[in-house]
């Protein structure tokens, strides 16, 4: 599986590659539930890992929580999550197609996106919702992200996640 | 005034719902069925562009709620780029559709160069929008969305644009025509079709060029949906309905509109060949653009 992985970007869509691609490397993150039935928010630990893929033409990501100091002796628990993103720009669509492959549970999630502004913003709809992951405030060191919900056809939206993330290299 | 009309052939059917289980909806027919009746020998086109026919699927795409809503925007984007060329070359842009989700190409084309306004004629508001409407029950169709779309109510796949971004066209910058609705009204400058029927044509016209003045909007998009005609002159489109417009009134209203100046394009949509197979209704459409738009073809002619 040498080809998987790849050191940099392709030169195909280079501008494009680098909105993701900025985030290559490790992070630690907490992430933060906000539960819809009212109860407290709870957090939990996290890695996140970006790196190019494929010839650099995709920007794949390893999304697992919980972040190794906190895994039991045992190892990761069925159900807690170590899935696999991955995103891969789209010249016909001028868009980031995006799939998130969850082991936990079996999620399977399809998403568009596209930098607006300063924001990544990632999106589908999911019945009469929209759902929206938006990674912010993007810098050498520090990310957040955030996943909302909008009932309403994006006039307003739901807080129900956040990750506040570091780098580590 | 361009100097030459281009016309563009967006032979698709992606925004409408199937007719009946399993069939296509026909109006991806009409660009040729329009310019076999004589569009195009009427308008001496400086060029036609034949776009390709997309394809039509029946279930749901990937993460959207819209019907083929990845195909629109992938064929939006292509009709945008063959819009943008026909302006860039000082020609009057022709599209023929098609159904209404055309006019998000035909704007996205017409945005590369700057603002521009929207006139849009049509039997409805097509202002539906997860907003407004259970988009969890059934799949939605874009004809039905497309003045939402265009004004950045919706999925980010079809709000979302490069270059242009968000919206294509703000709701200040939009006046629609002709719709026969009470409920779900979009909050852009609106004439129904029975205000028309009380003010009629020429002052329609008046206060159409008077906003467009007042907005400093020198350039504009006319959109023209045919099921703005009364069913009785076109029944031949997907929701046909009454009162609406005849083929005198809206010959003169699209010769008003064109003649300011202000218009760089026009689309047509949602004439469907499949429901007029003697083809009776093609000829009237083609006297009615044919006469609208006689100015930009006589220029043509003597250039």
């Amino acid at each position: 599986m040498k080809t998987l992985l790849a050191d940099g970007p392709s030169d195909l869509y280079a501008t494009e590659m680098e909105q993701f691609g900025r985030l290559a490397g490790h992070w630690v993150t907490q992430i933060t539930y906000y539960p819809t039935d009212g109860s407290p928010a709870r957090s939990v630990s996290g890695e996140w890992e970006f790196g190019y893929a494929l010839e650099g033409r995709a920007v794949l990501d390893v999304w697992q929580w919980p972040g190794r100091q906190e895994l039991p002796d045992t190892g990761r628990a069925p159900d807690q999550e170590c899935g696999l993103c991955v995103r891969i720009w789209d010249p016909r669509l001028r868009l980031w197609r995006f799939t998130f492959h969850g082991t936990a549970r079996g999620d399977l999630v399809h998403m568009y996106a596209r930098q607006i502004d300063d924001e990544i913003v990632m999106e589908r709809a999911a019945g009469s919702d929209l759902v929206r992951w938006a990674f912010a405030d993007i810098t050498a060191d520090t990310f957040h992200w955030r996943n909302e919900r909008s009932t309403d056809g994006g006039h307003t939206w739901r807080l129900d996640q956040e990750v506040n993330a570091r780098r580590l290299r | 005034m361009a100097a030459a009309v281009e016309v563009i052939a967006a032979p698709w059917n992606l925004g409408l719902r199937p007719p009946a289980p399993g069939r296509e909806p026909g109006t991806w027919r009409a660009p040729r069925a329009l310019l076999s009746a004589g569009l195009e020998a009427r308008l001496r086109p400086a060029r036609v562009v034949e776009l390709a026919r997309p394809p039509y699927e029946f279930d749901a795409q990937p993460a959207t709620r819209v019907r083929n809503g990845v195909t629109i925007r992938e064929h939006a984007l292509r009709l945008g780029e063959a819009v943008q060329a026909a302006l860039a070359a000082s020609r009057f842009a022709v599209v023929l559709g098609g159904d209404c989700s055309i006019l998000l190409g035909c704007l996205l084309g017409a945005r590369r160069d700057g603002r521009c306004g929207l006139v849009h004629l049509d039997g409805h508001s097509d202002f539906r929008h997860p907003g407004n409407y259970d988009a969890g029950s059934s799949l939605g169709s874009a004809a039905g969305m497309d003045l939402a779309l265009a004004t950045g109510r919706g999925e980010l796949l079809l709000t979302h644009w490069p270059v242009v971004g968000r919206p294509l066209v703000a709701d200040e910058d939009v006046i629609q025509i002709g719709d026969r609705e009470d409920a779900g009204m979009p909050p852009v400058t609106r004439f129904t079709a029975q205000q028309i029927q009380r003010i009629g044509i020429a002052d329609l016209g008046g206060r159409i060029i008077t906003h467009l003045e007042r907005r400093g909007l020198d350039r504009a998009w006319l959109h023209l949906d045919l099921d703005v005609l009364d069913e009785r002159v076109l029944p031949a489109v997907d929701s046909p309905g009454r009162p609406g417009l005849d083929f005198s009134q809206l010959a003169e209203l699209v010769s008003t509109l064109v003649g300011t100046g202000r218009v760089v394009g026009l689309d047509v949509a949602i004439y469907d060949p499949e429901r007029d197979p003697d083809g009776v209704y093609a000829a009237p459409i083609v006297d009615c653009l044919a006469s609208a738009l006689t100015p930009l073809a006589t220029v043509e002619a003597h250039a």
